[in-house]
């Protein structure tokens, strides 16, 4: 088992970039696969959340800011839930078959240390040490 | 989504100087003293990031004569590893959908 401080994953996609884009930044197409969005603007600095069913605890929200927007390359915002901020990034590169889709999502660290811009800090030093971690543990 | 758990874990890994001395935690079991000497920080202030951390969970200690020693719990970490979890199977079935979005769109 690996223990890191961020989620990276990567998709291989048949379908050119400026598709995935739309699907990514259009909110008719992210209620469709990712969660019901509401009051998307495509602004670096612009907030928006996305809602999933509560639960005792939680309404609900995920409130989210534009961190960075590379049109048709990469799309980054906070992602963040009570007790949590985290940064997911999107990025697409171009490939033979289509489009390869990086997912991260990083940068956790406790509300009280919010702040933004710096929300990528904290958590991301101790990637690969944690990493290692358990395995040297164990 | 988030236990009070995970919130203990993530207040006490964002500090830097308590984050310094788990990481040197990591590399094997350390006194007090050590560790003191190591960050050049005062006994209290190292006596005091120790006890967030074991209240986080994710180191824990014995005392040998004078000594207190500290070492990382692995078990600290599993709401951590929980958490990944959680995001890694909710973005992979995400990505599901999207591809079958992206099969039915047009151009």
């Amino acid at each position: 088992m690996t223990v890191s401080d961020s989620l990276s994953m990567d998709f291989d996609l048949p379908h050119p970039p400026e598709k995935v884009w739309r699907a990514l930044t259009d909110p008719v197409l992210l209620a469709e696969w990712l969660l019901p969005v509401f009051g998307l603007e495509l602004r670096a600095g612009a907030s928006f959340r996305f809602q999933t069913r509560a639960f005792p605890g939680w309404d609900g929200t995920v409130s989210c800011r534009f961190v960075e927007i590379e049109p048709g390359r990469k799309l980054s915002y906070t992602w963040t839930v009570p007790g949590m901020d985290t940064v997911v990034t999107f990025t697409l590169t171009p490939t033979d078959a289509g489009t390869r889709l990086s997912l991260v999502q990083a940068g956790f660290q406790p509300p009280h240390k919010r702040e933004f811009g710096g929300a990528r800090a904290g958590w991301k030093m101790m990637g690969e040490k944690l990493a290692t971690l358990l395995g040297r543990l164990s | 989504m988030q236990t009070a758990a995970e919130d203990r874990i993530f207040q006490a890994l964002a500090d830097p100087s308590r984050r310094a001395i788990f990481e040197s935690l990591t590399r094997g079991e350390a006194a007090v003293k050590d560790l003191t000497a190591r960050f050049d920080i005062s006994q209290p202030a190292v006596s005091q990031h120790l006890g967030a951390l074991k209240a986080a969970g994710l180191v824990d200690s014995r005392r040998e004569g004078r000594c207190v020693y500290y070492r990382v719990e692995p078990r600290g970490l599993k709401p951590l590893v929980d958490w990944i979890t959680h995001y890694r199977a909710f973005w992979t079935e995400r990505v599901g959908r999207l591809e079958r979005l992206l099969e039915s769109m047009d151009q």
